[in-house]
């Protein structure tokens, strides 16, 4: 079956709409997946932020990931759970969108974003004009089918050396032939920026695990910060990430993440970690 | 759009805020960043630096920036076809420029120049003075003045 709105997509039904203004939607998160990590939680906001910036310019531009001032990760997401999503949008024009959101689980907050912008480029450069203005009005009825996404792939994150609680690097080789790349995007494929995220705080994870934590507490990421993503990533290219521990205190963790693609910084990040102990 | 009657004191009072939302944006130590500096060629900002700085300085201001139309704006009241033809700027486009960018040293408008390059040019004080440009427009839209 063809990818396109199934692969990557994580918007069901868009439930509300003020053009240019604010727009709500939920997604149903697939019961057979085994995970659904945070960063496909702001995903979903990011997207359906996305279907309100190209409704307001007729489907001719269309937003790409870009900067995220904060995102909060609040709670994990469950596969089988409707997230509720919205995204207030500051501005939108030709050139860019700007906005903030937030998805809800159960009433609860899971993740928000806030101060995030994303850069708009043809439409027509990355997917059918036509066709995406069939799906807004689709979801923006009865809504689609939920269940498109089959989980992640593995993206083959390996260790890449270090340098133990102050540094750690990974190595990530984006795939080729995975079935994300037939909906992000179809006339050309980006590995998603949020993807990279994911890669980003695994990689930091990894450091905060090296640094210690008394009493059996454990680092938990709270929040990213100053994300920015400068340069689409294709299929097939190796990305190298590195984590660095930045300051430590009884309140939390900081770390700065860059990722490079021969040595060309395609996206950094701060990513703060608060002490848990697991009740 | 004149800019004569923006004082150097106005852009001085504003630089300390300016600088730091560029560092910010650019990830340098604040004080690398100088009035004169080129975004580009000093600081090493790329097209996503570029929105980033004009979105901080929107909220940091409260002001509307027309990001993306800062060239639309040195255009000033010539047409797009006078501006510039085939992607290069005209020589009354130039003429125009080098008023609009006042502050940028004139050995640094290499001709031919292609408005693709434009934001080449572009200097701390060029973001300086766009802020000082729009809170002006915002202050006009808000009270005006009476007949």
């Amino acid at each position: 079956m063809n990818g396109h709105f199934r692969a990557f997509s994580f918007v069901d039904q868009i439930t509300g709409l003020r053009p240019g203004i604010s727009i709500e939607g939920r997604y149903l998160i697939p019961p057979e997946v085994n995970t659904f990590p945070s960063s496909l939680v702001a995903e979903a906001v990011g997207q359906l932020a996305a279907w309100g910036a190209m409704a307001a310019v007729d489907f001719l531009r269309r937003p790409v990931a870009g900067i995220a001032g904060m995102i909060e990760l609040l709670a994990p997401a469950l596969p089988g759970q409707v997230l509720e999503l919205r995204a207030d949008l500051e501005s939108v024009d030709i050139e860019a969108v700007a906005y903030s959101g937030s998805a809800h689980m159960n009433g609860a907050s899971v993740v928000r974003l806030r101060d995030c912008v994303g850069p708009m480029v043809p439409v027509a450069d990355f997917d059918d004009p036509q066709a995406l203005r069939d799906r807004f009005s689709l979801l923006s009825a009865a809504g689609a089918m939920p269940g498109g996404f089959e989980g992640l792939p593995n993206l083959g994150l390996q260790p890449n050396g270090g340098e133990k609680g102050r540094c750690a690097r990974t190595c990530l080789s984006v795939p080729i032939a995975v079935p994300f790349f037939a909906d992000h995007f179809p006339r050309r494929p980006v590995f998603p920026g949020t993807l990279l995220m994911h890669a980003n705080i695994e990689t930091a994870e990894n450091l905060a695990s090296q640094v210690p934590l008394p009493n059996g507490a454990e680092w938990r990421t709270e929040r990213l910060s100053d994300l920015k993503l400068r340069t689409f990533i294709a299929p097939g290219e190796t990305v190298e990430i590195e984590a660095k521990w930045i300051e430590q205190s009884e309140h939390g963790l900081s770390v700065t993440v860059e990722s490079r693609i021969a040595r060309r910084l395609v996206s950094s990040a701060e990513i703060h970690f608060v002490p848990e102990v697991d009740s | 759009m004149n800019d004569i009657n923006i004082s150097k004191n106005e852009i001085l009072a504003l630089f300390p805020k300016v600088a730091e939302t560029v560092a910010d944006a650019v990830g340098c130590e604040t004080e690398k960043v100088k009035l004169e500096s080129s975004l580009i060629e000093d600081l090493g900002a790329e097209s996503i630096d570029f929105v980033d700085i004009v979105f901080r300085l929107q909220r940091l201001f409260k002001v509307k920036i027309p990001h993306g139309k800062i060239v639309e704006q040195a255009r000033g009241s010539l047409s797009e076809a006078e501006f510039e033809k085939a992607g290069v700027v005209s020589e009354a486009g130039v003429t125009r420029l080098r008023t609009f960018l006042s502050e940028v040293p004139p050995e640094r408008f290499k001709l031919p120049l292609k408005v693709a390059d434009i934001p080449r040019l572009f200097t701390v004080e060029t973001f300086c003075k766009l802020v000082i440009r729009q809170q002006r427009a915002t202050a006009a839209t808000a009270t005006p003045q009476a007949a």
